[in-house]
């Protein structure tokens, strides 16, 4: 019931200021004043409230410490003092006439039962009441990756890693797994940009989000099939409710790759004049040029991206509508010292220490590049009750156009190599049941909905995937059952998926199709402990499946970029997965952190296995790969730790181990991302002179060898050198110096937040295990980055 | 079930149903190489005796290549001169891929290897226009001295070298890489 305690808040916050506005000119005119502190801290504790049960009125804790209730009448009240995760203290007090009442020191004690329930009641979004273990960047957190791709945001939180096509170009990885096996809700649509090649970054503006969420492990039940590594949430601001005009303006700038984004927003409201009416307006601009690793620029490593997006919301009384618009516009180049024509080119390529071409610093984008644009329409409708809940329902369209044009030798023609076209219609609708009270004390949550999708898939020039058409329903139902210490989660889902791709037979043109069909059923349980009042314990047990999909299923060509030739396989069967994790959660008075532990086991897990016999084409020979399937288990621990030196400095270690196997063949397998350590020092102080929390935060990154890698071997194939596992092996381990300084200004009414950072300080050369193009070139070197915001409004407020 | 969700469920299924009318996916197109190299043809005139040619042609170079008539058939201790021409056959009409390649000479460079080396001495006879320390040969024309009578094979690879033409193969990629059956009576 901590949601109504919110919304109710909000409304008597509102009652408070009509009535001291009804009350002004009356006989009643004594004044309560008091301070609210934790008893626990001795601090203020800015936001609790003192209430008037019998007028029906309160006020909130300034930022001084102070509440002052105004325009009392005289008489007999009973006051509650209370604030989130604390224990309400209810006192009564007398009022005279034409008084000022200080109450003494209002002390609250910390209430632990609650704390399980406060997590409920912050997070907002249905999606942060699911037990599933999750973690999230959200304000300061944030900021700090503002400027870089979602790829390498998400890469601060453990268990999360990238992999890399290059600088321009990287995909979240949870857990060890990536692509389709994640699913990325930008904006509650699930998105559909291609993401079964693992050099498709995906396509969204991370500075849409002000919060990004990872669900870890298997969330099926509630997002959809597939999602059997992860959810990747990109939650935008809420809607502004104050009328006027108000915005926030970014700017970042780096010195490596000499990049430069600016990112606007303006949002309103409209106050009384249309009451329930919002907007916002929004833009991102992002250039880079060339990434020079220590020694050398990387040709052709330049980056556009250009989007915008606009929303507009209409609430009335229970009835809420959002039109969203959004489109995703880049140009990403690739780093052509990694074009290779064939086997040997690569062999040459890996033997070189260095690239053979270094030029200088330039802006230039040529071929190799991807030039991909996609376009989001949603439109949302909700209707809330107080006896029935929230139901709401979502329809969206979204346009993928991917074009990749390679390098060519001497036609001079425009045309794009690949060219794909995916449109996506979804329909959601998601029924959230309002929160039932048990007569022993605890309460029912949860909801049911249905998702719905179809897509059409139109290819043009080389094939790689063909056309296709799909269908896809799901039914799902989760229940969680809150009391006490305890919460309990339940859920169920049922999926269908229809396939059908179109081909022309080879020689006769004569088209032809193929249908695919599937339907599975998948379950979640999930306990949350809270053990001690410092101490809980989440432990989740569930079931993901994911189709095959197009690509796996279809496959058949060249993949330049990977110097490798593709083939599907169309007896592919569904991936089922088992997931099971636990996390151990403390927050104590110095130390605090948490630890989890999972352990996935995926049956049929679709992976390119490598064919003994290369393929020989025009350019010479290719290695050759076919989706095959196996079982796997990738098994691993993500644990933070933050302990407090002094109440200014704060020590933090971030750590992700996995351990990922091929059950089935006895083997490792190939891309894993290994150990990694993250450790750093930070200084804070809330007051600077004139600044405002003022950071400085050194920290070191080191990421092991990955030595659970299949052995690299080779042999004499028709007179080739073929290499089976890899190409090469792992690079060595590696550590980075980072640094970074941040704080907030006041330009006149405006805070400016100031973060100056710096990557990879020690100009360390190193490559990167997930890095599709380590064999060609080192990483980036040493970065200098500034970036800006400002929250600003326009014209006069109210 | 409430009236109002009955409705969204409605309203959802006839969106839904409406907005996939598009049938676009049904219509397939060919596949489409910007660059494919269908054939290889392999032109060596006796430069004693020019009405005497041999010619050996790589078909389906693109997919799965026809050597049936890629053999060369050349004489011992013979001077020829040679000439190669490529072309894409996918294209409508067929594209002289050799003509676009003399055009931007300056970043192609053919390279012939015989196997066994001793099979077959081929030297470029054509020169680039780039700039000193250049020209370089470009190969598109040869002049191939055979030896004593014996069997092997001549690779051809075609390096595409932009901005990086030095005289070596080593700079740029492949654009063509394949292997003539050489017999030699």
């Amino acid at each position: 019931m901590r949601k109504y305690g919110v919304v109710g808040l909000l409304s008597w916050l509102v009652v408070s200021t009509m009535t001291a506005a009804w009350a002004q000119s009356g006989p009643c005119m004594a004044v309560l004043k008091g301070r609210i502190v934790g008893k626990d801290s001795r601090e203020p504790l800015p936001g609790s409230t003192a209430y008037i049960r019998e007028l029906g009125t309160g006020a909130v804790l300034d930022t001084s410490g102070y509440f002052r209730l105004t325009n009392l009448c005289p008489g007999k009240y009973t006051v509650d003092y209370q604030f989130v995760g604390y224990k309400t203290v209810t006192l009564p007090v007398v009022i005279t006439r034409d008084t000022l009442i200080t109450v003494p020191v209002i002390q609250l004690a910390p209430d632990n039962q609650m704390l399980q329930e406060v997590v409920v009641t912050e997070h907002r979004s249905e999606a942060q009441q699911l037990l599933q273990t999750q973690s999230s960047l959200s304000g300061a957190a944030l900021d700090q990756t503002r400027g870089q791709s979602l790829g390498e945001s998400l890469k601060t939180i453990t268990g999360l890693y990238s992999i890399q096509t290059g600088p321009t170009v990287s995909k979240p990885v949870i857990h060890g797994l990536y692509s389709n096996r994640i699913i990325i809700l930008n904006n509650g649509i699930r998105q559909e940009d291609q993401q079964w090649g693992t050099e498709h970054a995906p396509q969204v503006d991370q500075f849409l989000a002000s919060r990004l969420t990872v669900i870890k492990g298997a969330a099926s039940i509630r997002y959809g099939s597939d999602a059997i590594g992860g959810v990747i949430l990109v939650e935008p601001k809420e809607m502004p409710t104050q009328s006027g005009v108000r915005g926030e303006a970014n700017l970042v700038g780096a010195t490596n790759g000499r990049m430069g984004v600016a990112s606007g927003m303006l949002q309103g409201a409209f106050g009384k004049t249309l009451p329930g009416l919002s907007w916002r307006l929004q833009g991102t601009l992002k250039r880079s040029g060339f990434v020079r690793t220590p020694t050398y620029f990387l040709a052709n490593t330049s980056y556009h991206e250009t989007n915008y997006s606009g929303d507009i919301h209409y609430q009335l009384n229970k009835w809420g509508i959002e039109a969203f618009y959004s489109q995703f516009d880049t140009k990403i180049g690739l780093f052509t010292g990694a074009q290779v024509g064939s086997l040997d080119d690569l062999y040459a390529a890996i033997s070189r220490p260095e690239p053979l071409s270094q030029p200088g610093f330039s802006y230039a984008l040529d071929r190799p590049y991807q030039a991909v644009r996609h376009n989001l329409l949603k439109i949302r409708t909700d209707y809330h009750t107080a006896k029935g809940g929230i139901l709401t329902a979502t329809v969206a369209r979204q346009q993928n156009t991917r074009q990749e044009y390679d390098f060519l030798s001497f036609s001079g023609l425009t045309n794009p190599e690949l060219s794909l076209k995916l449109v996506t219609h979804t329909t959601d609708l998601v029924w959230e049941h309002r929160d039932i009270k048990t007569p022993v004390g605890g309460h029912w949550s949860g909801s049911v909905g249905f998702n719905g999708i179809t897509q059409g898939n139109v290819r043009q020039y080389l094939f790689l995937i063909p056309n296709f058409r799909s269908y896809g329903a799901g039914l799902f139902a989760i229940e969680r059952y809150a009391s006490g210490r305890v919460t309990l989660e339940a859920g169920l889902r049922y999926d269908y998926r229809w396939l059908r791709a179109y081909f022309l037979r080879d020689g006769t043109n004569q088209p032809y199709n193929t249908t695919h069909n599937w339907q599975n059923a998948n379950g979640s349980l999930g306990a949350a402990y809270q053990l001690r009042p410092d101490l809980s314990l989440t432990a989740n047990l569930s079931t993901a499946w994911r189709a095959p999909n197009v690509a796996d299923l279809y496959s058949n060509g060249l993949h330049q970029s990977a110097v490798a030739y593709e083939i599907g396989n169309p007896g592919l069967k569904p991936e089922q997965a088992y997931n099971s994790n636990a996390v151990l959660a403390y927050s104590g008075h110095r130390l605090s952190g948490e630890v989890g532990f999972y352990n996935n086991l995926i049956n049929n897990y679709i992976y390119l296995k490598p064919d003994s016999v290369p393929i020989i084409r025009q350019r010479g020979a290719f290695p050759a790969y076919t989706y095959t399937q196996v079982r796997a288990t990738f098994r691993g621990i993500d644990a933070t730790l933050n302990y407090k030196i002094t109440p200014h400095l704060t020590l933090a270690t971030k750590n992700s181990l996995l351990f990922a196997y091929n059950q089935t063949e006895q083997n490792y397998l190939v891309f894993i991302p290994p150990n990694r350590s993250d450790n750093s020092l930070r200084y804070d102080l809330s007051q600077w002179g004139t600044l405002s929390d003022v950071y400085m935060s050194v920290s070191g990154l080191y990421v092991a060898r990955q030595n659970r890698a299949p052995a690299v071997t080779t042999r004499q194939q028709d007179g080739q050198v073929i290499f089976t596992g890899d190409f090469a092996p792992p690079p060595p381990a590696y550590f980075l110096l980072g640094a970074e300084v941040g704080f907030t200004a006041r330009i006149g009414a405006h805070p400016l937040s100031v973060i100056l950072s710096g990557t990879n300080l020690a100009n360390t050369a190193y490559r990167d295990y997930l890095n599709r193009f380590r064999y060609y070139a080192d990483e980036p070197g040493r970065s200098l980055i500034l970036k800006l915001r400002l929250p600003f409004s326009v014209g006069k407020q109210t | 079930m409430n009236p109002v969700k009955k409705q969204l469920l409605w309203l959802s299924c006839v969106l839904l149903v409406t907005a996939s009318c598009s049938k676009d996916e049904q219509n397939v197109t060919p596949t489409d190489d910007n660059e494919a190299i269908t054939t290889a043809t392999l032109t060596l005139t006796n430069k004693a005796t020019p009405t005497e040619r041999v010619t050996a042609t790589i078909e389906n170079l693109n997919t799965t290549a026809d050597f049936s008539k890629a053999t060369l058939n050349l004489k011992a201790n013979t001077t020829y001169t040679g000439v190669i021409t490529l072309l894409d056959k996918t294209k409508t009409p067929t594209l002289d891929a050799t003509q676009e390649i003399r055009g931007k000479a300056n970043e192609h460079l053919f390279v012939y290897t015989p196997t066994p080396a001793s099979l077959l001495t081929i030297t470029p006879m054509d020169r680039d226009t780039n700039p000193a320390p250049g020209p370089y040969p470009t190969g598109l024309a040869t002049e191939i001295k055979t030896g004593a009578a014996g069997t092997g094979k001549l690779k051809v690879v075609l390096r595409h070298q932009p901005g990086s033409k030095n005289g070596t193969p080593t700079p740029g990629t492949s654009d063509l890489d394949t292997d003539f059956p050489v017999v030699v009576n």
